[in-house]
């Protein structure tokens, strides 16, 4: 890890109220991420995943702590610079795929640069080179209904890497895919990892997929009760299916 | 076609159904307003040639004509020269004018037993354009060929117990002529209105200064015999201001400043005309507006998306104003499309059964053209433009506001 982390988090906490009733879901979580890190945060449903990484995309904002990204904080950014930071340096992939289902592979892997500004020809061949990438070339003119599940996480992963983000944060990538397509997916984005540098921080409840990774932060009520490398730590409750 | 146009239109034909509908409705509403402009252009038209037939596009009368209460003091006296000045540039100015010096001379008009006091217009014969009319408001017998003849209104000829083959004596003293002159009646006219008809009396120009004012006349008219419609008409101010400055003693109106309340009506007509458009436009407003609801309520987790990804505020914004525009434009194109075929299909004229007949009874033309100018398309299809914008404004800024995580797990 070097001098200056990639993400630093301090003291993050979030609470969500419904009706009368206040819930915690992130109760002081520190954490640095490092550049080229392959991370995953690991923990049962509603341990604060989820909004652990909402708040370090800056799509939502806590209640305490702060968020730093290349030493600039960012956890309390206004709506506009917030959705220019997002656009600028950070990648999201959702377990939904959340893909734009009127556009084809090549044009939902353009989208984010089409945002940016770019020209249509630069955003082209970049889209081309993420899908080739994750192994998609031959799926570009497709559209979403017409590929499958797994397809579909690696169209959303070539959206999230063609902009060339400083970090992909991918929140349950592989929930809604098989077991075997989501193995081959986190091998996929490992890959990308070890071969291109770049740094994954993603959510995950299966604990098959967590000795792929180098680094397991694990999240409980809110905490991170754990913060290493070794899966066979898991305690009994994360390995919740 | 950039990515933001193209993720636009492939939006609106996620329901097809109801974008088709609500283009139709906007088409519809520009077809409508193009034809309603068109049909107000006919119906400005229908006014302007009715009343420059009647009077002419340019007329030079006496100063103070229309303030006098003596005969002689509405008379252009000596009038060949102004008639031949007034040829000239009409000539110069207008494709086969038509230059018409007329005389209404106030007489008492006497059949064999009866007598009745009338304004005996005269003018120069044939005039193809009364003649016309004339004829398609009855004529029984036949036109002027003489000076020594007339044609009266079927009442007035009743009134005077006179019948086509009598002769009519004209009484007119006090004046520069015979003051008294006699006629053989070789036409009645029946007119719808029956004020005008039994006070209607035409002889020739000649006939009328012999008997009252030799030489004068009382109204030079140019008639633009090619122009039908306001829009083409762009010459008759400006013969009035050059004839204005050839004849100083006289006065030249052109025919707006000759009817000063037709000038004003046609003034209000196009506020009028473009209100009652702006009506329809709200209508197909409501409709845009709930359909790029519908569209937007449904896509909220979608719009969650893009601003996760990072689309701002303003971006999102405006890929919900294009694609209600794009909608708009849709409509308004084919609306603009259809109402243009309508206008060029009816442009030549057209006769409205069961008005005609109406219309000739009145003297008045019953012929329309429609007519519309390119200012009056542009506001159509602007205002569809216009319209969209404001129907996509709520719901765009609703997409716009969302949270990206709270419309992330909202799904339609």
């Amino acid at each position: 890890m070097t001098a200056e982390p990639l993400y630093r988090v301090r003291d993050l906490r979030k609470s969500y109220r419904v009706g009368e009733v206040t819930t915690s879901a992130l109760s002081g979580v520190d954490l640095d991420v490092a550049a080229g890190e392959f991370t995953a945060v690991a923990g049962p449903s509603g341990s604060g995943k989820s909004t652990l990484l909402h708040l370090m995309g800056v799509l939502d904002h806590g209640d305490a702590g702060e968020v730093w990204l290349r030493g600039e904080r960012i956890d309390r950014l206004p709506r506009g610079a917030a959705a220019r930071l997002r656009l600028a340096r950070i990648g999201f992939v959702f377990q939904a795929y959340n893909l734009i289902p009127v556009l084809s592979a090549l044009e939902n892997a353009a989208f984010v640069l089409e945002l940016r500004g770019e020209d249509r020809a630069a955003r082209e061949a970049k889209a081309r080179d993420a899908l080739a990438r994750l192994d998609m070339a031959a799926y570009a003119d497709r559209r979403p209904n017409q590929l499958s599940g797994g397809q579909r996480q690696r169209v959303a992963i070539a959206r999230a890497i063609a902009a060339d983000p400083a970090i992909v944060l991918a929140d349950e990538p592989t929930a809604n895919l098989d077991s075997r397509a989501g193995a081959d997916l986190i091998d996929l984005m490992r890959r990308l990892n070890e071969e291109e540098d770049v740094t994954f921080v993603f959510s995950t409840h299966d604990p098959r997929l967590l000795d792929r990774v180098d680094r397991i932060v694990r999240l409980e009520d809110g905490r991170v009760v754990d913060d290493g490398t070794d899966a066979t730590d898991a305690p009994a409750s994360q390995a919740t299916p | 076609m950039p990515l933001v146009i193209a993720l636009a239109w492939r939006n609106l034909w996620r329901q097809r159904r109801r974008s088709l509908v609500t283009a139709g409705a906007v088409g519809l509403v520009v077809l409508l307003s193009v034809a309603y402009f068109a049909l107000g252009g006919a119906a400005e038209n229908g006014l302007y040639q009715t009343l420059t037939e009647r009077g002419g596009h340019v007329i030079v009368t006496a100063p103070g004509a229309d303030d006098a209460t003596r005969f002689e003091a509405t008379l252009v006296e000596d009038a060949d020269a102004a008639i031949a000045t007034v040829r000239r540039e009409a000539d110069a100015t207008l494709a086969a004018p038509l230059v018409l010096p007329t005389l209404d001379v106030p007489a008492l008009l006497s059949g064999e037993r009866r007598s009745r006091g009338v304004a005996i217009h005269g003018q120069p014969w044939p005039d193809p354009a009364r003649e016309r009319r004339l004829d398609d408001a009855t004529l029984e017998g036949r036109f002027l060929e003489g000076d020594d003849e007339i044609v009266l209104g079927a009442a007035l000829a009743r009134a005077l117990d006179v019948a086509i083959g009598d002769e009519v004596v004209a009484y007119a003293p006090g004046g520069a002529g015979y003051g008294v002159a006699a006629y053989a009646l070789v036409g009645t006219v029946d007119l719808a209105d029956p004020g005008a008809e039994i006070a209607a009396a035409w002889t020739t120009l000649a006939a009328t200064q012999q008997l009252a004012a030799p030489g004068a006349v009382q109204r030079i008219e140019v008639h633009g015999t090619s122009l039908r419609r306001i829009a083409d008409d762009d010459v008759s101010a400006a013969l009035a201001a050059t004839l204005g400055a050839a004849l100083p003693d006289l006065r030249v109106e052109d025919w707006r400043t000759a009817n000063p309340s037709t000038q004003q009506l046609l003034n209000a007509l196009d506020p009028l005309l473009f209100a009652v458009s702006v009506l329809f436009f709200v209508l197909a407003g409501l409709l845009m507006l709930n359909t790029v609801y519908l569209s937007v309520m449904e896509r909220i987790h979608e719009f969650g998306v893009l601003h996760a990804l990072g689309a701002g505020d303003r971006r999102v914004l405006a890929m919900v104003a294009t694609e209600s525009v794009l909608l708009a434009v849709v409509g308004a194109a084919v609306g603009t499309a259809g109402g243009l075929a309508f206008v060029a299909a009816y442009a030549d004229g057209f006769r409205i059964p069961g008005l005609a007949s109406y219309y000739a009874s009145f003297g008045l033309d019953p012929v329309f053209y429609l007519s519309i100018d390119p200012g009056q398309v542009a506001f159509a299809v602007g205002f569809a433009v216009l319209t969209a914008v404001l129907a996509a404004a709520w719901p765009a800024t609703i997409a716009a506001r969302i949270e990206p995580v709270e419309a992330m797990r909202f799904q339609a």
